[in-house]
């Protein structure tokens, strides 16, 4: 076994050391040396140091950029061609599908592709109703007269053999249901009216009625939908305000990170803040954990705001953790 | 190390499924590792959207080519290979791009100047041990000024934590080349770094 007497020679291998990569004799000698001397045992006491300053600059992506990059591997699957054990499958599959259609219109530039996937989830929601509505506005005048007190789109449209045409009209009669909010029935058409993309004000009330059952797992859905997607501002803080007890849920988190990283609006931001980082009395955020400092790094990168830096970086300073990404 | 699921999964049972095309068994694998891979590109590149191209394109070659995967090295191994060639493409480019010159000049030899440092440095302010600002930013601006490839040692032994003999296999090299990587770049750490604490 080789002995190192020299000072230098030991603390050049003191990284290794605290990595546990040396060899056994080298390890051996490191320790025999160390026994016998106050400065290198001091020394390497600063290496250890050193060691935990690269420790605080390590970052944790936000969990809201991976689940970002999951979408977009999928969808970017969507038209791979399969795998040897599958190319007989391969054959159903159309190159090119409409993921990649609305991901070429957006330029397939990154930084649009979040958008793309924003909007798609927008359609699924609204598509369905938006058609309907738009009917609405034209066919009001022309059947007024046939539907008082009630509401009509047309369905279908079809040009018959002798050149007349035939319209398929559904009509719906307006009526009143009563009830308390623990009647399914009036939860359901609740549901319905926060989806109605005509009338912010409508969903904004029927938010504030549901936020009282926000702890019924459909309600909770419906108002993380809303966070993430509904148009007005207002509609989307009183979604937030209906979450508040719940803000620890898993999916109820998730969805205040998205707001707080892609909102537009301020006001949403710090709210989502607020509900994500509690302020203790202590200021130390005992419970913060890894993907959430990773999301208040990110929004130290995206942030222009002033009023919602300043609230992401004082709870950044307060963990003791890299306000920046790094 | 490799990420842990969470779960008990037969790593070669998902591979083989993978590969004869079953696309939920290549989610589960790619759900095995993409954190890892993700973290590892972030911390790399400092870029959510550089991370985020890395992490599509290194999943999308993994599936391009899993069919010619034949156990010679562990999937972790061969993955990695894929991603940490991807980091060190960019980061070159990048330094080809910079203009400015790295921070910290190259220091091959063994430098210490933690040597000159008063040794009453260790029992002083218990607050110097905490992060400031300041030590943030150097540490930064050192890891900068590494090659791309002591940095990516660096960055596999230090924030991955894998071992020397697994990041020599990963970027096709030797331990001992691996080490000898590892070994400059802490020295030029530590001669940058050691005002510091």
């Amino acid at each position: 076994m080789s002995h190192i007497s020299n000072c230098a020679d030991t603390r050049m291998l003191f990284a290794l050391l605290l990595y546990g990569e040396l060899s056994f004799d080298e390890e051996e000698s490191v320790d025999a040396h160390l026994d016998g001397c106050a400065d290198c045992r001091a020394a390497l006491e600063r290496e250890r140091s050193l060691h935990a300053a690269f420790d605080g600059v390590a970052v944790e992506p936000a969990a809201s950029l991976l689940r970002e990059c999951r979408a977009e591997l999928r969808a970017a699957l969507e038209h791979e061609p399969l795998l040897t054990g599958s190319r007989d499958q391969a054959a159903s599959r159309e190159p090119g599908g409409w993921w990649d259609r609305i991901v070429n219109a957006l330029g397939g530039a990154s930084i649009l592709r979040p958008v793309g996937a924003v909007a798609l989830l927008a359609l699924g929601f609204f598509g369905a109703r938006l058609t309907p509505f738009l009917n609405l506005g034209q066919s009001e005048g022309l059947l007024a007269g046939t539907s008082q007190a009630g509401i009509a789109r047309v369905s279908d449209v079809e040009t018959q053999t002798d050149g007349s045409v035939r319209v398929v009209v559904d009509e719906t009669r307006q009526k009143t249901i009563s009830g308390n909010l623990d009647d399914q029935r009036i939860r359901t058409l609740l549901l319905e009216a926060v989806r109605d993309p005509s009338n912010p004000g409508l969903r904004a009330d029927s938010v504030a009625l549901l936020s009282h059952r926000a702890q019924s797992a459909e309600i909770r859905s419906a108002l993380v939908y809303l966070v993430g997607h509904d148009p007005n501002d207002g509609v989307r803080l009183k979604a937030m305000e209906g979450l508040k007890a719940s803000a620890t849920e898993p999916e109820v988190r998730d969805a205040l990170a998205r707001a707080l990283l892609n909102d537009s609006n301020p006001g949403v931001r710090t709210q989502a803040i607020d509900m994500l980082v509690p302020r203790p009395e202590d200021h130390s955020f005992p419970n913060i954990d890894r993907a959430m400092i990773g999301t208040l790094q990110e929004l130290m990168l995206r942030e222009n705001n002033p009023s919602v830096r300043q609230r992401g970086q004082r709870v950044l300073e307060a963990i003791n953790a890299s306000a920046e990404i790094y | 190390m490799a990420p842990n699921s969470g779960l008990q999964i037969d790593e070669s049972a998902l591979i083989r499924a993978a590969q004869q095309g079953d696309h939920d068994a290549f989610e589960q694998l790619v759900r095995v590792y993409d954190q890892s891979v993700l973290r590892l590109a972030m911390n790399l590149l400092r870029s959510p959207e550089d991370a985020q191209d890395v992490y599509q394109e290194a999943f999308l070659r993994v599936f391009r080519n899993l069919d010619k995967f034949r156990f010679d090295c562990s999937f972790h191994t061969w993955l990695y290979r894929i991603v940490t060639n991807l980091c060190l493409d960019q980061m070159r480019k990048r330094k080809v791009r910079r203009e400015e010159p790295p921070v910290l000049a190259a220091a091959d030899g063994p430098l210490d100047r933690m040597d000159s440092v008063p040794e009453d440095r260790v029992d002083g302010d218990p607050q110097r041990h905490l992060f400031s600002g300041q030590i943030r930013i150097r540490v930064k601006q050192v890891l900068d000024g590494l090659t791309p490839r002591e940095r990516m040692v660096f960055e596999l032994r230090h924030y991955q934590g894998l071992r020397l003999r697994r990041i020599g296999e990963i970027l096709g090299t030797t331990e001992e080349a691996a080490k000898n990587c590892l070994f400059r770049a802490t020295q030029k750490m530590r001669v940058a770094l050691g005002d510091f604490v």
